[in-house]
This record gives C-alpha cells, structure tokens and sequence, in this order.
C-alpha cells in the first residue's frame, strides 16, 4: 500500500494520471477525517480516569481514610462497576463553569438510601451540550463536537444507531442517608475526596470505611442520634447465617468480614486460635455477625469440630492435654466432661469395676510415686500442669494420701507461701480445708 | 353487594348451646378488639442442627473400651421486632426472644452406667440421652433512645472472665459518654440442675444430680445447688479505634457439701453446709488499633479467692502492610478452681508463653498465617516454706530448706504453627499444621480440607491428615495416625444442608477405626 501512495504522489509513470488521482485520495481524506472525529474526539481524550493516562491518584486526593498504599473500597460493598462514559469533573467544577456537585447531583441531597439513583439524568447534559436525551429511545445528537453521542459515551459508533454500552453501577451493599449527611453540612468531599480535581469518578471515588469513622465514633445513646459506631448504622442487617438480626455477610459481590485495622479482627487462616483477644474484650462485636450459635458450637459443643481436633483426636488427646492445659478448659469441664469419660472407658482410678480397662496411663510406680522426685514423678507433673490431674481424679484419689490423716499420713501438697493466703480462703470457704483438715486439728490455726 | 340482614336480638334462653355460642361470640369480640390492628413485621426463626454419630473408642492396647452411638440434636426458636420498629431504623428500640434446646444421646451407654444400683457399672452424673436448655431470653435492646438495655433468661456472659451462663436478668446503660455499664445477678448454670450443664461452673469439683443416690455411694460425687452470682462491668463504647471492658462477677456455693470421702469415717464432720464462695474474679480487656500503624490487645485476671493473678496475655500487632500482619504474643496463666474444690490449695504452678507469628494475605483468594512459640511450665524449685514444715507431724517428708526439685529438667516446650486457606466462591480449601515439642511429648502433624459446593447444591468434601506423637512418659503410647473423611451433602436452601461422612483413623497403636456422620441443618426463616 505504501508503494502505490508514494508512485501517486511522486507522479508515477502516468505524470497528469498520477496528480488526478492524488487530488482524489486528498478529498477522500478530506471527506472522512470529519467523520471519524466524530466519532473519536481529536486530541488527548480526558474523563476516561480520575488523572489523564490512569495516573496513580495521588493519597491527598483520595477519600478521607484511604490507606497509603490504598487498593480502593470494599468490593464487598461496592461491587466492581463498568463505566462506560466518559466525564471529566475538574472541567465541569471549574470555576468559570459555574456548576457545583448539586447541579448534575441533586438527587444525593434528597436521597435517604443506598439504593436510590444518584447519577444525573441525561437531560442534564442536554442544556450544555445540546443533545435531546427526553426520549431515551430516539436521543438526538448536538451540532458540535460536544454533542455527538461518541463524544461521551465510550466505544460508539454511528453505525450504533441510538444505541450505547449499558453502564453497570451497581448499588452499595449499604445503609446511608445522603439527605442527613447534607443536612448536617457534611459536603461531598470529606466522605468522597477532592473530586474538582479529578476526572473521572470511580470506585476509588467512593468512601473508605476508615473515613466514617472519623465522625461515627458514638454510642448508641449519643443524644444527637448521630454518627453512631454501631455497625447496623451503616450495614444491613438478616437473610445471612447469622439470622434475621445479624450483619448480612453474604453478597454476590463476596463475603463480608472485618478488616485488618478494626479490632485487628481480620480473620485470617489462624484466627481460631487468637479469637479469644478480640471476644474476651468485646463480645458484642462479635455479635454483630455471629450468633451464641456460633460460639457454643465449639464452646459448648457435643460432636468434634475438625478444624480443632483433628481426625483420631481420641488417640492422641493425652499429649496434647499435657503440653496445652488451658486449651482444654476453654470449652470443657473437666470434672465433668473429661472425667465422665474417663470413668467409662476405664482411665480413672474412679472407674466402676465393671468397666474395661484401658491399661495404666501413668508410668511404672518407680518414676511415678518412689522417691526421688524428679522429671516424671507424679508430684512433679502436678505441679507443671495440674489440669491433667483433674481432667481424671476426683479429689477423693488426692486425699487418699495428701490428706492430713489416713492412708498417706499428709503428704504437704501446699506450694510455698501458702500460709500467706490461707486466712482469706478459709475465711470464705472453709469447706477444702476440712477435706484433709478436721476443725479441730491444729494446724488450721495458722489459717485462722 | 349482599342485603343487609334485619337484625335480630340473640335469644339467651333456653339451653347451653345458645349459650356457648354466645360465649364464643363475646371472647372473639374481645380478642379482636385487643388485637393488633396491623400486622408486626415480625421476624421469626427456627433452626435445628442435628448430627449421628457411629464411631468405637478403643485403648491404647486396641480393645473396644467403649461404642457411641450418639444423637446430637438441637432445636432454636426465635422472633425478633416484637416492637414492629420502623424498617432500616438503627435507632429504634428492639425486642426480640431466642432460645434453644439441645438433646444429646448415647444409645451406647448401658444402662448400668446410670442405675445407682448397679454398683460395679454405675458411673455417677452420666446421661443416656440429656436435655438442656442452651439459652432463652428476651433481649431489649436501644430503650430510652438508646440508654437501656437489658436481658431476662437463660444467657450468656462473654469476657475476661471467660464464657459463662447464668439464669437471670442483665441491665446495661449505655452513655453517650462512651462508657456503659452493666449489672447482671441470677444463678449460675450448673450441672445436675433441670435443663443445665455443667459446661459454665467453676472447675475442680466433680458435682451433679445425685437425688437419687444412696449417701454412701459416691461420696467424692458432690450434690448440684442453686449458686447465686451476680457480676457488674464497665465498658467503652462508640470508639471504634480504643476499647475496654471491665468486669467483676462473684459467685456463692450453697447447700451440703460432702467431706467426708472415706467410709471408714476417718474425718468428721461428713458434710459442710452453708453458703460460700465459689468465685470470685476481676478482669479487664482491652484492645486499640492505630490503624495505619498497628494495634495491642490485652487483659488480666485477678482471683479475689485465691488472691492471685490467674491470666495476663497482651498482643502486639504490626501491620506491615495492607496484606502483613507480624504479631508478639505473651500469656501467662495458672489453673484455678471452685473454692470449693482442694486443688486451689496444691502447687499448681503458672505457664508462660511466648510467641511471635505472621499473617501474610498472598492474593485475595490465599492467605497463610504461621508462627512459633516457647512454653515454660514451671515447678517449684526452691526450697519449701520453713513456716509450713514441721509444724505439723505428719509433715515429715519435706525437711526443710531441701528443694523441692533441684530443678525444672526442661524448662522450655517449644512450637509453632502454619495455616493457610485458599477460597473463591463455591470452594474452600484449607491447611492446618502444628508441631509442639516437650518433655511430655511431641505431636505434630497437618489437615488439609476441602470442600466445594455445586450448581450451591450439591456438597463435597475431604479432608487429610497425618499426625505423629511421642508421648514420653509413656512411650509405647507414641505412634503414627494417617486418616481421612469423605462427605458429600444436598443444601436444599442457603441455610439448610444433610451432609453424610465417612472418616478412617488407623494408627499403629489401635489399628482401623471407622466413624459415619449423618449431619441435617435447618433454618427456616419467616
């Protein structure tokens, strides 16, 4: 193709031939230029981003809260959207332009939800731009460049018709009230940015969860009824597996769950085993999503869950009861619990005759109860770990021989220091002393 | 249109029928005068989760020691906005009521191991099949624009102190000074107790039903009593970057306690009666977060009974990083009991651990979390106390000044920990290894699981794991476990699946082993 252009051009063998059809390829030029810049308008096109070429937004004219780096909004929340327009809001807000969000927004001021439409109906543009947009299925194009349906609607083309690409924005996964927001002159940028001086509004546009709290920071019974922190001021509630009155969790868009800043809740692969730092100090957090339900499930539960206790968990229990006392304890009684079964199956010294017997659990006699104590030895073991010693006994098999009379004749279980403490316990519950103490023996006077 | 009927008085006389009419017509009269006049918007729920299973315990040594054959069912009803609030408005006032029941059955224990009679199979506080009552309560929430709170049943406490339930009723008022307190009193939920476990009492006392029980059987089997407690707290609120709560419960034991543990009758007097302490603790948790930065966590709690610090732990976290978090861990602890049990009174000693791990969220579909720790247990290694050597006669096995133990051995248990979870829409896959070494024993081992829905109907899943542990006071009770669980289900609704299971253990100590769950959940929502 390039050799014919440049034959037509330098003249070619046909010198007059060669000019005609010169002339003719320039009014071919001539005659579709126009159109295709109708089509695509001339020049570095603006409004396809927030910054011209997708620049990298700069943090200060991000939405207040937005992290450094920031990776956007919750697509939880705001699920991804298709912008198919172009529109560049640094020209519009500028000043010699004379327009303000309320112009092409004014729905925003009135809305009370989420779900309401907050963008401008076409025949907003329609007065700037001379386009007829009142009848959606026969849209009239302006005269000028402005007003050609290309000019802001991405991708068309005249062999389109009136047809564009549909723009999907879908609504927030939220409760909020523009209306009182206004009411309360908060304006549109200190939950959405500096939007002068940008182009293109995206998701990035949209507010950080972060940013809300810089005023909802309230309880419940903030006398001004406002910018309350509970999390059902902003999310909905039901219809998830938390029930009716639980923070709706489930979306199409993913699931909800907190983040990484907030109660450091982020539930991350480990967090069964760190839940407890964020439950011991706020359970009602947790209550926003989940049900008692959940928790006794495991807290209170009578069938193993598999993501604590793995498969044959029967079999290796007692290592692990050993070497992780307080875990067990987190959900089991083990006067009750752990005993009762241990008596079944023969484990405990207070197991019925008829029970089947499991074999000894403790080593032989000789390192068990034989002096010397050392690593081993029941009185040592007691000591490291004296849950494993009640997850079995009944405290009847300890007085047999730490009691003050009897078979072991006292064998001192106390640790030292304690006298110290004694007088208070006895003094309110009197009744372990007389376990191994009668009243009347002496050595309760140092406890009176 | 229908013609209007001419009206006609009601004849009173004679007979019952014209009276009954008359009656049913006047009650109906009433209950719709006194009834709604529109519809509340009333949100009711009923959920059920039950779980079969079939599975042998075995002993170490390989005999059948025990066959479950267990039912695990449990029954929720709930209705919510009793009050008919506006829809979408956070600030109206709530009311709402949950409760839930629970049956747990097992068709394996014989029926010796709960006749008292049966002396040589009886095993005191067990249940063939037991029903309690898991909560019931009315909760209102938001009264006094937002200032009153409060509960009425059947609850739960969740705190420092730990997870715990109680009968009775709870007031919190919420301040718009970002502080509320609360005020709780009742009854401790104890075993033995109608529709109670013994899940939420103090440990370190074997106790129960024992109404029936002749009073020489059993005697170290305590008898379940009302245990009144009451707690208070004090609690930020609103802040969502700086939170505190604390709390402060205390807890009596009533009625007779046996001493007397002996038939020869060695002690006197056989039982101690009156009211008395059985807890009593204070706590206080708290975390904030400097959210670009990092955050801390901590509590502590102290033992007014046992006059004593029972649990410190603080966390501190750094987040490297939208997707890294680096954590330091600390806990400290030492098992407490009942005050009426004996054990507060022996050398349990505290634990400490130490530990540092890490979050890493690799894509939005793979996080791994891991992490490391050392556990020191410790003994008493000095010398006992002179003062409490000597005094007494018996006390001749320590003499004094000699150490208890010349020393810990092996002060430090060492472990750690990798998880990790991949996840898209419909499939979930997960990993989760551990490892702890120690002078008692070594287990280590890892799961992986996973499960998949299909067309969100159809339900899959696996899970593998293989398991390894010394246990060193034993040592032919180490061996190797490799197991694994097949499930397939139908979720015939978002909230409601049956799911079947199949799972092998086999290890080298008691060779096959097989279990089969069948699993049903319900919620039905209105």
């Amino acid at each position: 193709m390039r050799s014919v252009f440049s034959r037509l051009l330098s003249g070619g063998r046909g010198g007059t031939q060669g000019v005609v059809l010169t002339l003719l390829a320039f009014l071919v030029i001539l005659a579709v230029v126009p159109v295709a810049l109708a089509e695509a308008p001339a020049g570095a096109l603006h409004g396809l981003a927030p910054l011209p070429d997708d620049q990298k937004v700069p943090h200060t004219l991000l939405p207040p809260g937005s992290l450094d780096p920031d990776e956007g909004p919750s697509d939880v929340i705001f699920p991804q959207q298709h912008i198919t327009l172009r529109f560049n809001h640094a020209k519009h807000l500028a000043a010699s332009m004379g327009l303000t969000c309320k112009t092409c927004h004014a729905a925003a001021y009135r809305s009370a939800s989420a779900q309401d439409v907050l963008l401008p109906k076409p025949t907003t543009c329609d007065s700037c731009h001379s386009t007829e947009h009142d009848n959606l299925q026969a849209v009239k194009p302006g005269d000028d460049e402005k007003g050609q349906c290309a000019f802001c609607h991405l991708g068309y083309k005249t062999s389109d018709g009136n047809t564009v690409a549909a723009l999907d924005m879908p609504r927030a996964n939220l409760v909020f009230d523009h209306k009182s927001h206004v009411g309360r002159n908060i304006g549109c940028a200190q939950c959405h940015g500096p939007i002068e001086k940008l182009e293109l509004a995206t998701r990035d546009q949209l507010p950080r969860m972060l940013g809300c709290f810089h005023c909802h920071q309230m309880a419940d019974s903030a006398s001004q009824g406002s910018a309350k922190s509970a999390c059902d001021t902003c999310h909905f509630r039901g219809d998830s597996k938390g029930g009716p009155t639980r923070i709706k969790t489930m979306f199409a868009s993913g699931t909800l769950q907190p983040p990484q800043w907030l109660h450091n809740a982020e539930h991350t692969p480990d967090f069964l085993e760190r839940h407890k730092l964020v439950a011991a100090d706020d359970s009602a957090f947790c209550a926003n999503c989940h049900t008692e339900d959940f928790c006794t499930d495991c807290h209170d539960g009578r069938v193993r869950p598999r993501s604590i206790h793995p498969n044959d968990y029967l079999n290796m229990h007692p290592v692990e009861a050993r070497m992780e006392p307080q875990k067990c304890q987190s959900c089991h009684q083990e006067q009750s619990f752990c005993l009762g079964c241990h008596q079944r199956v023969g484990v405990a010294e207070s197991s019925p005759t008829n029970a089947k017997d499991s074999g000894r659990f403790h080593p032989a006699k000789s390192i068990w109860s034989d002096p010397p104590m050392r690593a081993g030895s029941h009185g040592f073991e007691a000591e490291r770990n004296l849950n494993q010693c009640v997850s079995c006994h009944t405290e009847r098999d300890c007085v047999a021989c730490h009691g003050a009379l009897g078979v072991g004749a006292g064998f001192n279980p106390h640790r030292a220091g304690f006298l110290g403490g004694c007088e208070t316990q006895m003094r309110r519950n009197p009744r372990p002393c007389y376990v191994c103490h009668e009243p009347g023996d002496a050595v309760l006077a140092q406890c009176r | 249109m229908r013609p209007s009927l001419p009206h006609r008085r009601p004849r009173l006389a004679p007979g019952g029928r014209v009276r009954l009419r008359d009656t049913a017509f006047g009650l109906a009269s009433v209950l719709i005068l006194f009834a709604p006049r529109t519809a509340l918007a009333t949100d009711a729920e009923v959920t059920s989760d039950t779980a079969a299973q079939f599975y042998d315990v075995r002993s170490p040594t390989g005999e059948n020691v025990l066959n479950r054959r267990r039912l695990t069912t449990t029954l929720a009803v709930s209705a919510y906005n009793l009050l008919d609030a506006p829809a979408g408005d956070p600030s109206a006032p709530t009311l709402s009521f949950r409760a839930r029941f629970r049956y747990d059955a097992d068709f394996g224990v014989g029926s010796g191991a709960v006749d008292p009679t049966n002396f040589g199979s009886f095993v005191p506080g067990t249940s063939q099949g037991m029903v309690d009552m898991m909560y019931a309560y009315v909760e209102g929430r938001r009264f006094l624009h937002g200032w009153l709170g409060f509960r009425l049943g059947r609850q739960y406490v969740t705190d420092a102190l730990g997870w715990w339930s109680f009968d009775g009723g709870q007031v919190t008022v919420t301040t718009p000074f970002l502080v509320k307190a609360e005020a709780y009193g009742g009854f401790e939920q104890r075993g033995g107790m109608p529709l109670s476990t013994s899940r939420f009492e103090g440990d370190g006392v074997w106790r129960g039903d024992r109404s029936n029980f002749d009073p020489s059987l059993a005697p170290a089997f305590q008898p379940a009593a009302l245990a009144p407690a009451f707690g208070v707290a004090l609690e930020s609120t609103g802040l969502t970057w700086i939170h505190g709560r604390l709390t402060y419960r205390r807890v009596y034991d009533t009625g007779a306690s046996n001493v007397t543990e002996f038939a020869s009758g060695t002690y006197a007097p056989a039982a101690y009666d009156g009211a008395r302490i059985s807890s009593e603790k204070i706590g206080y948790a708290m975390d904030a977060n400097f959210y670009t930065f990092g955050g801390v966590k901590a509590g502590i709690v102290y033992d007014l009974y046992s006059a004593e610090m029972t649990n410190l732990y603080a966390t501190v976290d750094a987040y490297a990083g939208k997707k890294v978090t680096i954590s330091a861990d600390y806990d400290y602890y030492v098992p407490t009991y009942d005050a009426d049990s004996i054990w507060n009174f022996f050398a349990g000693e505290p634990m400490n651990d130490a530990g540092l791990r890490a979050n890493v969220n690799v894509t939005d579909r793979l996080s791994v979390s891991g992490g490391g720790h050392v556990r020191l247990f410790e003994v008493q290694t000095g010398p006992i106390d002179p003062a409490n050597v000597g005094t007494y006669p018996p006390y001749t096995n320590y003499a004094p000044g000699q150490s208890v133990y010349p020393t810990n051995g092996h002060p430090f248990d060492e472990g750690g920990n990798l998880s990790a979870r991949w996840r898209t829409g419909e499939t979930l896959v997960t990993l989760r290894g551990s490892g702890n070494w120690g002078g008692e024993g070594d287990r280590a081992g890892a799961d992986i699981a996973a499960q998949r829905v299909f067309d969100t109907r159809y339900v899959a899943s696996v899970r593998t794991g293989v398991w390894q542990w010394n246990d060193k006071l034993e040592p032919d009770r180490s061996t190797t476990s490799f197991n694994y669980v097949l499930g397939l289900g139908y979720r015939f609704a978002p909230r409601s699946q049956a799911l079947v299971e199949w799972e092998n253990d086999m290890n080298g100590l008691v060779g096959q082993r097989y279990r089969l769950m069948l699993w049903l959940t319900l919620a039905v929502t209105k």
